[in-house]
């Protein structure tokens, strides 16, 4: 699974690098530079520099949202919240830590507040958009099938079954908006606990009971895969 | 081991297998759960279990990668987001506020007090009326605006009064001279219309250039752009002159010099100048000091050849420059030595790069005139 950008980021933060190779320390201390630059270009009311932060970063968050909100319109949502945040706020940060860090906690934190909404309130929401997880039934699209070909050619991708995937799709709908989070976090964005805790503004003793229980919540609906 | 200690343990461990799996747990407790697995057939089994649980939730597609395969909905979202910036990025919207919202907001809270406010109003507008309405019949015209005409010449005692509260300028659709209208505040309001051909106008322009610190610069530059095309009329060229000289702004006193760019040349502008290039801090007008001087040398070497000079006459003019055997330009009275030393002083110490090649160019003029 490919990490994105901002899980490096992280993984530096924390300490957690494998790499000690210095060639790549300094190349990532001199992209570290030159993102501070454009910080304080944006901070300056530069609005190319922004609009360059946020094209570092934006896959990702989009991503992460899709994955969080699984409705589109909620992700679009979130996508524009965050980084109107972040565009009103920038003038406060001081590079006390990274800007991803910075960044995704804003993000987390509009997540967060999208899914307790919905929670609170499910009647408010869009209908769930057009996603289906049986493969068989997306059509039209080459690079689908492609993908879906694949998978059932991959031993481990064949494990997942249409049943599984329904199921644990509709597991995840059922924990709460932090575990998700951490989940979502853990599992797909590739972040170290120690990073979630600082993106959540939590310890990472916090995170880890959160993903242990998310853990166990979607074992108990699965059962056992095999 | 016994057993209790083994279930124990078996539970903690499988606890932490869920942290194992995903390569959370710090060495010792690595260590602990190898140890224990190594001689648990049961831990094992959870952990294949926890291990394959792990890898089905990573291999599951992702909506996120599915849902905006092609990155169609993240160009969607950078352009909605820049169109907000933009909206951002506007200046407020002023918020109307209504005319003496605060004091109706006043009123509605405290109507009792309204109302007597009101009343008493009424009362003192009531009982002043009259004696507003009866004033222009005891004194006369206090605050009409009388309409100077020409004849009546304004004196030197009424413009020391005055004050000037406004002077519009219109272009005359008949003459080159722009149409003036001039509202003085003096004793009595008096508002002035011509142009600047009226010897009242001219006077107040003049009056207003020659005593700069009691008017805006804005006025000032308005009356000497009126002012430029008669620099021959002796106050308005001493007014120009003292402007050129001591006035605070140096737009002023630039403009001040243009106005005196074809008014011919004397001892006095020729000391204005020099002190100009010598004294004024604003290169502009330093660069403007030079030009006139040039032309100035120019017009005195035109002058000149036309109609030479009686050795004896009283020389108001400077005498034509000549050269000497260095090459050197001369002059009779010695005041073209004094600008040409002044020229060179600048060409090489002067602080603007511009005002020091303006110098340079200059004396390079001069010595090709008088080469010629």
């Amino acid at each position: 699974m490919s990490l994105p950008r901002w899980a490096l980021a992280f993984a530096d933060e924390s300490g957690h690098t494998s790499n000690s190779d210095s060639t790549l320390a300094s190349v990532k201390s001199l992209a570290s530079l030159e993102e501070r630059v454009l910080v304080e270009q944006a901070q300056a009311g530069n609005r190319p520099a922004f609009e360059e932060l946020v094209r570092r970063y934006d896959r990702d968050v989009l991503r992460l949202a899709l994955n969080l909100m699984k409705r589109t319109e909620d992700a679009r949502d979130v996508y524009q919240e965050a980084f109107l945040k972040v565009y009103r706020n920038l003038h406060r940060f001081r590079f006390e830590c990274t800007f991803y860090t910075w960044l995704y906690r804003i993000v987390t934190n509009v997540c967060l507040d999208h899914l307790r909404r919905r929670q609170a309130r499910p009647e408010d929401q869009a209908p769930e958009a057009a996603y289906s997880t049986h493969f068989e039934d997306t059509t039209g699209d080459f690079f689908e099938r492609q993908r879906e070909h694949r998978a059932t050619l991959d031993p481990e991708r064949h494990l997942l079954g249409q049943e599984i995937q329904t199921r644990l799709a509709a597991a995840m709908e059922r924990l709460s908006p932090r575990e998700r989070v951490v989940f979502e976090m853990k599992h797909y964005q590739g972040l170290k606990l120690r990073a979630i805790g600082d993106a959540l503004g939590t310890s990472e003793e916090t995170v880890k009971n959160s993903l242990f229980r998310a853990t166990r919540k979607l074992r108990n609906e699965l059962g056992v895969l095999r | 081991m016994n057993p209790g200690e083994a279930n124990m343990a078996c539970a903690e461990i499988t606890s932490r297998l869920v942290f194992y799996v995903c390569d959370e747990v710090n060495e010792q407790e690595r260590d602990a759960i190898e140890v224990h697995l190594a001689d648990c057939a049961a831990c094992r089994a959870q952990l294949a279990e926890e291990r394959e649980f792990q890898t089905a939730i990573r291999c599951l597609p992702q909506r996120g990668d599915r849902m905006d395969a092609a990155g169609i909905m993240l160009s969607q979202c950078r352009s909605e987001l820049a169109e907000k910036l933009d909206d951002l990025q506007l200046p407020a919207v002023k918020q109307t506020v209504p005319a003496f919202g605060w004091l109706r907001g006043w009123m509605v809270l405290h109507p009792a007090w309204s109302a007597g406010t009101l009343v008493l109003l009424g009362l003192v507008a009531g009982t002043e009326y009259s004696q507003w309405t009866s004033a222009p019949n005891d004194g006369g015209v206090q605050d009409q605006v009388v309409n100077v005409r020409p004849s009546s010449q304004l004196t030197a005692d009424q413009l020391s009064k005055m004050a000037v509260d406004g002077i519009n300028f219109t272009p005359s659709p008949y003459s080159g001279s722009k149409n003036v209208r001039v509202r003085l505040n003096a004793e009595q309001p008096i508002e002035l219309d011509g142009n600047v051909d009226d010897s009242n106008v001219r006077n107040v322009l003049t009056f207003v250039v020659a005593n700069g610190e009691r008017f805006d610069s804005g006025m000032r530059l308005d009356c000497l752009d009126a002012l430029k095309n008669r620099a021959e009329d002796s106050k308005v060229r001493a007014a120009l002159l003292a402007a050129a000289r001591k006035d605070q702004n140096p737009a002023v006193r630039l403009k001040a010099l243009e106005a005196l760019r074809d008014s011919g040349t004397d001892s006095t502008l020729r000391q204005v100048l020099l002190e100009a290039l010598q004294h004024d801090s604003n290169p502009g007008v330093r660069v403007e000091a030079v030009n006139l001087l040039v032309q100035a040398l120019e017009m005195q070497n035109q002058s000149l050849a036309l109609a030479p000079l009686p050795p004896n006459a009283p020389v108001e003019m400077p005498a034509a420059p000549m050269i000497q055997a260095t090459g050197r330009p001369t002059a009779r009275d010695g005041s073209i030595e004094k600008v040409i030393q002044e020229l060179e002083s600048l060409q090489h110490n002067d602080p603007s790069r511009y005002v020091r090649l303006r110098s340079a160019s200059a004396l390079r003029e001069i010595a090709a005139r008088n080469d010629q």
